[in-house]
């Protein structure tokens, strides 16, 4: 049984891809709260929990949002704003975590958003050509807290094909650096 | 939402577009220039539907089909994004032609 489980899960990693093109089928809230759940599980230094999250279903505030996110393709029925409260940070983790760690945080916590999404049926997106002030702004972010990553989410309407992937031993050395990875269980 | 006020809220969304991009550029990579020029011509031709003095124009729908199709190359495949640039403007260049000699 915790194999297959094990094995769900790869294949939920090896299938993800990002997402541009979604049906304008809204999601049921019992799924946005899983999306959440996971993002909420990521790690994170410090136990900060620097993220905090907008979900974005009006459609309404979506347009708006869509017209200072060039990155924001396909018309996805749901954003999930993932920010950071960079003030939080500072105070319990100083200038590193305010500067670094944040934003780490918030990127893990996107990942884990993405790939719930993808073992729900669901597809994603995740977006940075954002006008960071523009967003601030229009969804009322207080000062001390910046919108690191968009997620747009929806039922996918497209099939990506798996880009390019750089093989392992390009990408992986074994104790130091250049020595090349001999995968000792082949 | 009549055609009027739809057409009206994608002009806006279009000119917001452009301004966001412009400054997006500053920082993104180089290639989202042309991603964003591309998208913008996609977008445009969208809005022509709006402006009741234009006709529909079957060569700028199947550009603007061609865009939609073929803009997310960049996040995989940057040769072949730039190919499809060259494809557009060779296919431009014909249509250029085929107008020229049309006219009377």
């Amino acid at each position: 049984m915790e194999g297959l489980a094990s094995l769900d899960f790869f294949e939920v990693l090896r299938s993800r891809r990002s997402i541009r093109k979604f049906k304008p089928d809204a999601i049921p809230g019992e799924l946005v709260e899983r999306l959440l759940e996971a993002g909420r599980s990521a790690p994170t230094a410090g136990n900060i929990q620097p993220w905090r999250f907008i979900v974005v279903d009006d459609p309404s505030t979506l347009g708006m949002i869509r017209k200072v996110s060039p990155g924001y393709f396909g018309g996805a029925p749901l954003a999930i704003i993932v920010c950071s409260d960079r003030d939080r940070s500072h105070e319990l983790g100083g200038v590193i975590a305010r500067d670094y760690l944040s934003i780490v945080d918030c990127a893990m916590a996107a990942g884990y958003i993405l790939l719930a999404a993808q073992a729900l049926g669901l597809g994603g997106c995740c977006i940075r050509s954002f006008s960071a002030p523009a967003l601030k702004e229009i969804l009322e972010i207080p000062g001390g807290v910046e919108p690191e990553l968009m997620l747009a989410i929806g039922w996918p309407d497209e099939q990506p094909v798996k880009p390019p992937k750089l093989e392992l031993d390009e990408i992986t050395y074994h104790n130091v650096y250049g020595e090349k990875w001999r995968n000792s269980f082949e | 939402m009549s055609n009027s006020a739809e057409g009206e809220e994608r002009l806006f969304e279009l000119a917001s577009f452009l301004a966001v991009s412009a400054r997006g550029c500053v920082d993104e990579p180089h290639l989202y220039g042309p991603l964003r020029l591309i998208d913008a011509l996609s977008r445009l031709v969208e809005l022509s539907k709006h402006i009741p003095c234009v006709g529909s124009d079957p060569f700028l729908e199947e550009v603007r089909d061609r865009i939609e199709n073929n803009k997310a190359l960049i996040m995989h495949d940057k040769e072949k994004f730039i190919s499809f640039l060259d494809s557009l403007v060779l296919e431009f260049s014909r249509e250029i032609k085929r107008r020229a000699k049309s006219r009377p």
